[in-house]
């Protein structure tokens, strides 16, 4: 394997020094000028008509500048069902519905004057779960759909479902099966840094948006069409992003209080800049989907798979975002973790007038694989195997193509599986029961980009000037995760220049080429790649010049040494005839011919030859552009069938606890996540993803819950709302990188940011088991939940349960 | 909009003379709770009276009698040498008080003025008997903390009064305490809170005070567990004993953090993790 | 009603006017423009805001910036040597990966300051405690750690 100067090594972020000394600006430190605030009031109902919206007392209290309401706006239609609205008009439908919102000179009086607004609401029945919202003469949340038809129920138009085999005969064939049903909550992203925009228009209408978002340009196209809902057909947003205070899928969607700015900043003339608080961010930002999933599976006498059977039901809210394609990535482990010839899987969206739903990392797939990896064990229970010797045995391998299309190209599972159980103990430590346990549970996820737009692409352009510095001009979201970090670092090896010679521009729609967005783990996957490929073509382009650029500036050099010291005796080297493209090489910002002697003279600094190139007669300046789909496929969703990504990722975490059975309490003593990430590029960002997944993962196992009462949201701050802190991350972590070298990987690397949390809340779970043979199926696995459980066991007093 | 005017008096009277003037005006030490009940708009003062800048509210004297003043803060309670000599358990539960940064300014005084039943430093100054000494202009009265606690967010003090000093008479050679809590995290209200004080002969009780947080409208003197326990030898049955009372003893609600069910629980559970350290049974 | 408070902020004697309700925060953030500190949650739970008064690590968006007279105010901004070269602890941070997304970084680093401030050598529970009040969402704290204990470290130099 080569030897690489910067790819697997610890890469220093070129962001880290401003964060360090707090001189990142976030969107909570950006300011324009005469820029007003805005404040949206929120519905505190959760679902009623809205008989009247008085806002005269907010209009005239002095610094308020503008008060919009559906009635005074056109309408605009967001997500991409189109069934939400910017502003709401006639009926509200959740406890977040945006009914108004107020510009003013400062927040306080923005916040004063929302106050001030009186909505009268007319109730109407409310219905806060899948079942009830089913009933015989629910409520419709939606009476009509975004096209004016008359809707019948509650269910959304939308379903992902995968038939494949026959899960009858799968079924007969099974020696043991089990069946359970496992529910996940409402988790909320935590990010640090808070949502929020700044919106503002030039005088010819054009909008510009500073916006908390991974997708620019997807949001570029959202924004542009809410300009020709408001009659500015033609117009044209700019998306810059700022440094973001965390992602973790937030900015996946583009928000109502991203069009409340727009519709602000049009009435006012003004920049309008709208943030959260953090119990606004709580309360009125879109969490992670829940879920409830039906598994059963079964395996003949030898512990082989013989079918899966998952039926999802997910309580969608009152509109759509991107909680509803949940199922489209939870069908990729559905069908392709573990070599199962026979799947049934299927799902059901429901209005509620719960809160609706976004996209948070994984995106279904620790939703899934919560149940599925909980039922991995139970079935091996059932069929008197280890747990991982059962996944051992229904292990997928590389080459495999799975039932839902995906080539599984490279695959570190058996791996990760053996490098879970040795670094665990599994053989000393399973099976023992006495309060300490062991548990592991495995993933698949996309590792190559994701195919759900109909691009999956990204660009790259590099510029260099004078002076052998390369801008880059990227779409991709740098939003903590170490992209710029992985980008600088390709570039710098693939071109040839020093890592500090590379600046990475801001992300701006205005600027860098179109790319779908950072999510799916595919934001070094792709900057890797394209990085790969600008570089390739900008040697090309240098190294054909330098046909004629380096011989002359060679002798330029050499007549002035041989100035300075006469005694100098070049080496023999014929350089015209040498100076030929495919001889060159670039290395730490300097041309040189392939084995040509180590001589001053022979070797060209970059930027020498770069001003060589400019100012000569009819002179260029050197810029190149690439735009990269990768090989992967729209998957057909009728069929459940196509391969989404050009490769995946694998891995296995593995738990070991001890369980206090008196007062449920779980103390994680060890944990190892054994994961294919096809090749380190950044060894120390890499490992901060892993840390930084795992924590989530903790929390998500033990703890996080948003508590949705008739439709809102009772813990709507950190107080009542817990995340793990620092104190709760105190055991040793044993990360293992396994290098599976992908082909379609930049240096062989696979999309690694969302797999380290996957796993690890079943790992807990099966860990929990082994321990004290209780298994939780609602996530969070509470204290509380421990001892209700332990009551089946003889010997403890407790009797409630929550 | 929030808005108040904020006065600093340097002195008791000063502090006095403006609620006298200002009779809404509250009084704040670290801020720590009222600042964020008036961020979530919960009180809107008009002005706020600082107590911390009053020298005879912020010294700590150890000569006999601890006399804390109540604006002396959880950080300065850690960090006194004869304080955490003496009476260790307030020193226990003081670092098990929110983080450093509120430890930083919360003041002992706020922690028992908020009469917020998660309070942390309450238990611990429960089993130890403490007096609370409250002032105003004209008279100054002490009291045994068990009467300062009226109910969840309201204390005894009537409204010209502050709590001034924390008394505390020095502990019986014999006396050893505990302090356990349980939150969701380590970061945390209490979901449940036990302190425990035991004066033994061997492993005869000669005097117990037991006090638990979180699971009544008050923090809350577990009478009933201290009269079962007093006299007798501590058997593992006495124990067992101790913990179903102590579980019959109070009046947990369901809340964000907790069922009423598993609180109660864990006071029990705490009850005897806490009586086995005392005894040396087990390290807790 | 508005006062004067004066103070010393990052070494240097300052006097502002501001009204009585600002916080520590809106004082930094924006009569002073000072955005280095952040608001992460309002109510002391995050820790994204915490600066250093008198030595002592705080929550600026609950302290009262009356009650800031006279004291001596650390912020991020003032870790910067006279060079504005980045100070050991910030080194160690950016060096140990020890941050990603960036917004709890200036209140993270302002608690390990206090603490290496006040105890050179801590232990690792020393610092997870002295750190418990600063929350994280993207690091899973583990190279936060690294970082402190890098800085602690440089600071007490070559041995």
């Amino acid at each position: 394997m080569s030897d690489y100067r910067y790819i697997g090594k610890k890469a220093i972020r070129p962001d880290g020094p401003d964060k360090a000394a707090g001189k990142a600006y976030y969107i909570h430190d950006l300011k324009r000028p005469a820029m007003f605030y805005g404040k949206i009031k929120f519905s505190d109902q959760a679902h009623a008509r809205i008989v009247n919206i008085d806002t005269s007392k907010a209009e005239k209290l002095p610094g308020v500048k503008a008060v919009i309401t559906a009635y005074n706006t056109p309408e605009v239609r967001i997500g991409f069902l189109r069934d939400n609205f910017a502003l709401k008009k006639d009926k509200i439908r959740q406890y977040r519905d945006e009914i108004a919102a107020v510009a003013a000179i400062d927040a306080e009086i923005a916040a004063e004057a929302v106050d001030l607004i009186e909505v009268e609401y007319e109730p109407l029945k409310g219905v806060f779960s899948p079942e009830e919202a089913l009933e015989e003469g629910a409520p419709l949340i939606h009476e009509t759909d975004p096209q004016g038809r008359s809707r019948k129920d509650n269910v959304l138009p939308i379903r992902y479902r995968h038939e494949s085999g026959d899960t009858e005969a799968g079924k007969k064939a099974a020696r043991y099966t089990a069946e359970g049903v496992y529910s996940t909550p409402l988790v909320q992203q935590s990010c640090m840094g808070t949502a929020g925009c700044i919106a503002e228009f030039d005088m010819n209408n054009n909008l510009t948006l500073w916006a908390k978002t991974q997708i620019p340009f997807l949001a570029q196209r959202d924004f542009n069409q809410a300009l020709a809902d408001m009659g500015l057909r033609g117009k044209n947003t700019r998306i810059i992003v700022p440094t973001l205070g965390g992602g973790f899928g937030t900015g996946l969607d583009t928000h109502a209080y991203e069009y409340i700015a727009i519709l602000l900043a049009f009435r006012t003339g003004h920049p309008i800049k709208i943030l959260y608080s953090r119990d606004e961010e709580f309360a009125y930002l879109s969490p992670r989907q829940s879920s409830q999933t039906t598994i059963t599976q079964g395996c003949d006498e030898r512990g082989n798979l013989t079918f899966r059977s998952i039926d999802v039901l997910q309580d969608n809210g009152a509109y759509t975002s991107w909680g509803a394609t949940y199922p489209s990535v939870m069908m990729l482990p559905a069908t392709s973790l573990y070599r199962v010839p026979n799947i049934h899987f299927d799902s059901k969206l429901i209005y509620t007038n719960n809160t609706y739903c976004q996209a948070m990392r994984g995106y279904g797939n620790p939703e899934l694989s919560w149940a599925l990896e909980n039922n991995m064990d139970e079935l091996a229970e059932a069929a008197g195997i280890d747990p991982y010797e059962f996944r051992l045995l229904n292990c997928n391998e590389p080459g495999e193509t799975t039932p839902m299309g995906l080539k599984i190209s490279t695959c570190g599972l058996r791996e990760s599986l053996r490098t879970a159980a040795e670094k665990l103990d599994w053989k000393e430590k399973r099976g023992r029961r006495k309060k300490r346990g062991v548990g592991m549970a495995s993933l698949m996820h996309v590792g190559g980009g994701a195919r759900i737009y109909r691009s999956d692409a990204s660009g790259l352009i590099l510029k260099l000037d004078d002076y052998g510095n390369v801008y880059a001009y990227h779409g991709g979201v740098e939003m903590g995760q170490g992209l710029h970090a992985v980008l600088t670092s390709a570039i710098a090896e693939s071109l040839g220049v020093l890592p500090e010679k590379v600046f990475i521009n801001p992300t701006d729609t205005g600027t860098c080429p179109w790319d779908v967005g950072t999510h799916a783990s595919r934001g070094s996957f792709m900057a890797g790649n394209v990085a790969i490929l600008a570089a390739q073509k900008l040697r090309g382009q240098i190294f054909e010049m330098a046909e004629e650029i380096f011989p002359a500036e060679a002798k330029k050099k050499l007549n002035k040494i041989l100035q300075k010291d006469k005694g100098f005796k070049p080496a023999e080297f014929d350089v015209e005839r040498a100076a030929k493209r495919k001889n060159f090489d670039l290395k730490d910002g300097f041309i040189y011919i392939d084995d040509a002697p180590d001589e001053p003279w022979l070797r060209l600094e970059l930027g020498r030859f770069l001003r060589a190139v400019h100012f000569r007669d009819q002179g260029q300046m050197l810029t190149t552009e690439v735009f990269y789909d990768p090989p992967n496929e729209l998957p057909d969703w009728k069929k459940g069938y196509g391969n989404m990504s050009a490769t995946y990722v694998y891995g296995t975490q593995g738990v070991e606890v001890e369980v206090d059975t008196d007062t449920g309490e779980v103390e994680i003593l060890k944990m190892v996540a054994a994961h294919d990430v096809g090749k380190v590029l950044d060894p120390q960002g890499l490992r901060g993803q892993f840390y930084g997944a795992l924590a989530q993962g903790i929390g998500y196992a033990f703890y996080e819950k948003l508590e949705s009462q008739q439709g809102k949201i009772q813990n709507t701050n950190f107080r009542d709302y817990k995340i793990p802190t620092i104190q709760e991350m105190v055991f040793p972590i044993d990360l293992e990188f396994i290098e599976t070298d992908d082909n379609f990987g930049p240096f062989g690397a696979k999309g690694v940011a969302e797999p380290g949390l996957v796993p690890t809340a079943p790992a807990i779970a099966n860990a929990i088991y082994d321990a004290i043979g209780v298994r939780i199926h609602d996530l969070p696995i509470t204290p509380e939940k421990i001892l209700s459980a332990l009551k089946k066991v003889p010997g403890t007093f407790f009797q409630g349960e929550k | 909009m929030i808005r108040f005017d904020y006065f600093k008096p340097n002195s008791l009277d000063e502090a006095f003379s403006l609620k006298r003037k200002y009779p809404d005006a509250k009084y704040v030490a670290g801020g720590t709770d009222v600042m964020v009940q008036i961020k979530n708009r919960e009180i809107q003062p008009l002005a706020l009276i600082s107590l911390r800048n009053i020298p005879e509210l912020s010294t700590i004297e150890t000569n006999g009698k601890a006399r804390i003043g109540a604006a002396v803060t959880i950080r300065d309670i850690i960090g006194h040498t004869e304080l955490e000599r003496t009476y260790p358990v307030l020193v226990d539960a003081a670092k098990r008080l929110g983080s450093t940064q509120i430890r930083n300014v919360a003041t002992i005084g706020g922690n028992l003025s908020n009469c917020s039943p998660c309070a942390d430093t309450a238990t611990p100054l429960l089993i130890m008997e403490a007096k609370l000494r409250l002032r105003k202009l004209e008279t100054t009265r002490e009291i045994p903390i068990v009467d300062f606690f009226q109910g969840p967010g309201s204390s005894c003090l009537t409204t010209d009064e502050i709590l001034s000093h924390i008394v505390l008479d020095p502990p019986s050679e014999r006396a050893q305490a505990v302090f356990l809590k349980k939150g969701r995290v380590k970061m945390d209200l209490a979901v449940a809170s036990v302190a425990v004080l035991l004066e033994l002969d061997g492993d005869k009780c000669l005097k117990a005070r037991l006090a638990a947080g979180s699971v009544a409208p008050v923090p809350l003197r577990l009478r009933r567990v201290e009269e079962l326990l007093e006299g007798r030898r501590i058997t593992p049955e006495l124990i067992s004993e101790a913990q179903r009372m102590a579980e019959e003893s109070v009046s947990p609600i369901t809340d964000i953090r907790s069922s009423q069910e598993y609180r109660r629980h864990i006071v029990g559970v705490y009850v005897k993790r806490g009586l086995e350290k005392l005894l040396g049974w087990s390290r807790v | 009603m508005k006062h004067e408070v004066a103070f010393i902020l990052n070494g240097a004697e300052i006097c502002v006017r501001i009204d009585d309700h600002l916080r520590l925060i809106d004082l930094l953030r924006e009569v002073l423009g000072m955005t280095g500190t952040k608001e992460g949650c309002g109510e002391g739970e995050c820790g994204a805001c915490t600066v250093i008064v008198d030595g002592r690590a705080v929550n600026s968006c609950l302290y009262p910036a009356l009650e800031i007279e006279g004291k001596n105010v650390l912020t991020i901004e003032g870790l910067r040597d006279a060079e504005n070269r980045l100070s050991a602890i910030q080194m160690a941070f950016v060096d140990s990966g020890a941050i990603q997304c960036g917004f709890c970084t200036p209140g993270m680093i302002m608690s390990a300051k206090a603490l290496l401030d006040a105890n050179p050598d801590p232990t690792d529970d020393e610092i997870r405690d002295a750190l418990l009040g600063n929350l994280c969402r993207c690091t899973g704290y583990v190279q936060i750690i690294e970082a402190v204990k890098q800085a602690l470290q440089r600071l007490k130099g070559p041995s």
